[in-house]
């Protein structure tokens, strides 16, 4: 049976409530208009919300299902001050919400447990650590985020307000009721602590600029993670650490927010460093917009906020950034690679990732196995080549069939004909066996027998024959494998 | 009575000519620039500053789609040999070993195959000095090689690129000097007859025969152009490949003349060798190849 999920203000002035049937909600008033709830979409909501919120403060968590999912915790500790103090945070950010529309209620307390029962009972109220008792002594029992299961309960036993069960002993509350109880109470009263899943892992550097003029340049922006870079830095030279990953976070006049991750191959403290990269990426969102409408980096009506954040950290030696000042190309071994990551790191940041790589060799007979890209900056010793086993400057993913006539079926081939073009081999060199890896699940190729094939006009191929004759196969298959130089 | 040309007793033309041409690349930028040898001497001595300018813009091109293998062996040949160093392979490698970068749109190679480490050690250039970027498009690549060039890191940068125009040449020319960088570009091999056809549509078809003949130059302010050939390997007496043999045809060269050569390329010492005979059944097989260009390069 449909049921109420919600009502507006004027719903509510004609005694619809939430939780009604929608039979009885039509009854009470002839001009109800009903829309079906959307879950995920208020959810999508509460997100957006909580990405913008982190204007405030990076440690934002929207509220689960267990604590009505239609709020936020932002842990203003040590931001509130920003402001001028709670109060004014809580004002500032009532305007800015009553600007986008949003009727809100809000609440700060030491516990999260209290500010969500002053913001759902008491709005606008700022509570002072250890004032909670008394402040929810009077609520009622609503105020303890329990499930409606043991709020009955406790109204029949004659629970109605907070007061009445702060002071009674434990021991019968435990034995009767599920843990929850005592817990919601332990955490409003800070006697437990609340862990908070926050919608970004909280950075361990940060830093946010408010500006006076909406921007819209990237220029600008760029500018401004200048000066954002240059005030944390102090405190990573202060740390001995240099930044891996960043977060760019611009927060949109109409609320929305962008936020673009950046990571690093080396630890950096650089600022043109950060600012070349942040730029790349602008330049590239920008660009993948014009050409495949994807997300663009769209300013609307311009980025009245933006923040900077170092989401990962990781040691650096002291003196390591100085070295890139000091040009010197004979002495420093570590100035090329810090150079070279450097290079690395712009051009993936401005043509993706996957577009830069690195070749790693692995340990695979397995022509097609034998290498795989890596990471960036991760340089692996590679084997000396093997002169008896040539292998091909240029090879396909995947291995190109060709017709091939041979003398004998187990024999070099004496023409082949691929990609519709017959070629009179004039010098082969082979074969080279290469069986499957017998010990890999799922891996029972044919063994093949690969040639290293010179047609006529001096072009070098490398085929091979997939089977043995006679053994695994009467008619193998021919494939041409790579090109040589 | 006319008057006769100026004549310097004791000097003939010819080394007027040869110093004026030594001094011409002065001109062209303050330092006398440093050039990568090829190591051979008839090819070397054949080049203006003895060798290929490092500090420049060189473009490969394959004789025919076909060879574009062949033209990236050579292309690859080239970016090893800088630094001129003897490659090290395994653990003990020199850690100054600069890093060489391979640019190229997704388009440029996609016929002909993935680069593939292990064929890069058979022409000198160690797999873990290479940095391979790929990118969506021929703008991307050129900016990704610009700024390759421009950050002085690489060695050497090596690129695959489709279309190129006199502009954008330059500007590669420009990020090249300034860092005094070998920037290798592989073309393709249609663009030749592609320039030739459109020109010979908008010329009389008398003049179009000639002018595909000639091969119109495409406008590109490169130092040097190849062209590359495949060529018949040369083989040890078990008829194992020892050396790659190109056909390799300097096409255009500033301040430089064009000429032809069969060079080889040594996959034990990894270093270049011209063809021990020059009249060998290599270039007999090559109808293209006339023996007269070969005199004249010399």
């Amino acid at each position: 049976m449909p049921c109420v999920a919600a009502v507006n203000a004027a719903a509510e002035a004609d005694g619809i409530r939430v939780g009604d049937t929608l039979a009885d909600a039509r009854a009470k008033t002839g001009s109800l208009q009903v829309r079906a709830a959307d879950p995920a979409a208020d959810d999508a909501a509460l997100k957006r919300l909580a990405l913008w919120a982190t204007r405030y403060t990076p440690a934002v968590a929207p509220w689960d299902e267990t604590n009505g999912a239609d709020g936020l915790f932002l842990d203003v500790a040590g931001a509130s001050h920003l402001f001028g103090g709670e109060e004014e945070l809580i004002a500032d950010l009532a305007a800015r919400l009553a600007r986008f529309g949003l009727p809100a209620q809000l609440a700060a307390a030491a516990t999260a447990g209290a500010a969500w029962a002053l913001a759902r009972l008491r709005p606008t109220t700022t509570l002072a650590a250890g004032e909670e008792r008394a402040a929810l002594a009077p609520l009622p029992i609503e105020a303890l985020r329990l499930t409606a299961a043991t709020r009955r309960t406790l109204r029949r036993l004659g629970f109605r307000r907070v007061g009445a069960l702060i002071d009674k002993p434990r021991a019968p509350f435990a034995a009767r009721f599920e843990r929850e109880l005592l817990m919601r109470m332990d955490q409003a009263f800070g006697r437990m602590p609340e862990p908070l899943a926050f919608i970004l892992p909280p950075p361990v550097y940060h830093s946010l600029r408010y500006l006076m003029e909406p921007l819209v340049a990237r220029e600008a922006i760029v500018a401004v993670v200048r000066r954002l870079m240059q005030d944390i830095v102090h405190t990573l030279t202060r740390d001995g650490v240099g930044a891996r990953a960043l977060r760019l976070a611009l927060y949109g006049v109409d609320g929305g927010v962008k936020s673009i991750d950046v990571g690093v191959t080396r630890p950096t403290r650089s600022i043109p460093f950060v600012a070349r990269l942040i730029e790349l990426k602008l330049e590239r969102m920008t660009e993948t917009a014009a050409e495949t409408t994807a997300e663009p980096l769209d300013a609307g009506f311009g980025f009245e906020a933006i923040g900077l954040a170092i989401t990962a950290v990781e040691r650096m030696e002291p003196g390591q950034a100085e070295l890139i000042d000091s040009f010197d190309e004979t002495g420093a071994p570590g100035w090329l690679d810090e150079r070279c990551a450097e290079l690395i790191d712009g051009l993936a940041q401005r043509l993706g990732p996957r577009c830069v790589r690195r070749l790693a060799p692995v340990a695979s007979h397995l022509p097609e196995r034998a290498e795989r890209p890596v990471a960036r900056n991760d340089r692996a010793p590679w084997p000396a080549p093997d002169e008896a086993r040539p292998r091909p400057l240029l090879m396909f993913a995947r291995a190109e069939p060709a017709e091939v006539m041979a003398q004998v079926p187990e024999g070099p081939p004496r023409r082949f004909r691929w990609r519709g073009v017959l070629h009179g081999v004039a010098k082969a060199q082979g074969p080279e066996r290469i069986a499957t890896e017998w010990w890999r699940s799922g891996a029972s190729a044919p063994t093949r027998d690969y040639y290293l094939v010179e047609d006529e006009a001096g072009r070098r191929f490398w085929l091979y024959r997939e089977g043995l004759y006679a053994r695994e196969t009467v008619a193998p298959r021919w494939f041409v494998h790579g090109l040589f130089a | 009575m006319p008057p006769s040309p100026v004549t310097i007793p004791g000097r003939d033309r010819a080394a007027i000519v040869d110093e004026l041409r030594g001094l011409l690349p002065r001109m062209e930028s303050g330092a006398p620039p440093r050039a990568l040898p090829f190591g051979l001497p008839a090819l070397d001595a054949h080049l203006p500053q003895g060798g290929l300018t490092l500090g420049a813009l060189h473009e490969v091109a394959p004789a025919a789609p076909g060879d574009v293998p062949a033209a990236f062996g050579f292309l690859v040949a080239l970016l090893a040999r800088h630094p001129l160093r003897p490659p090290v392979f395994g653990k003990d490698r020199a850690p100054t070993n600069k890093p060489v970068l391979f640019v190229a749109s997704a388009r440029a190679l996609a016929d002909h195959g993935r680069p593939y480490g292990h064929g890069f050690h058979r022409l000198g250039l160690d797999p873990a000095r290479l940095i391979l970027v790929e990118t969506q498009t021929a703008k991307q690549a050129l900016w990704a090689m610009e700024e390759a060039v421009r950050s002085a890191v690489p060695a050497a940068v090596g690129g695959a690129i489709e279309k190129l125009d006199l502009k954008t040449s330059q500007r590669l020319q420009l990020a090249a000097g300034g860092a005094g960088l070998p920037l290798f570009l592989l073309r393709p091999a249609h663009t030749q007859k592609a320039e030739a056809q459109k020109a010979g549509a908008q010329k009389a078809g008398a003049q179009k025969a000639s002018v595909q003949e000639a091969g119109v130059q495409e406008a590109s302010a490169a130092a040097t152009r190849w062209r590359i050939g495949a060529a018949e390997a040369a083989r040890d007496r078990f008829g194992l490949v020892v050396r790659t043999r190109w056909h390799a045809r300097l096409e255009r060269c500033r301040n430089g003349r064009p000429g032809e050569w069969l060079v080889e390329f040594d996959h034990a010492a990894f270093r270049f060798s011209l063809a021990a005979a020059l009249a060998g059944p290599a270039l007999s097989r090559r109808p293209d190849a006339q023996p007269a260009n070969l005199r004249r390069a010399g």
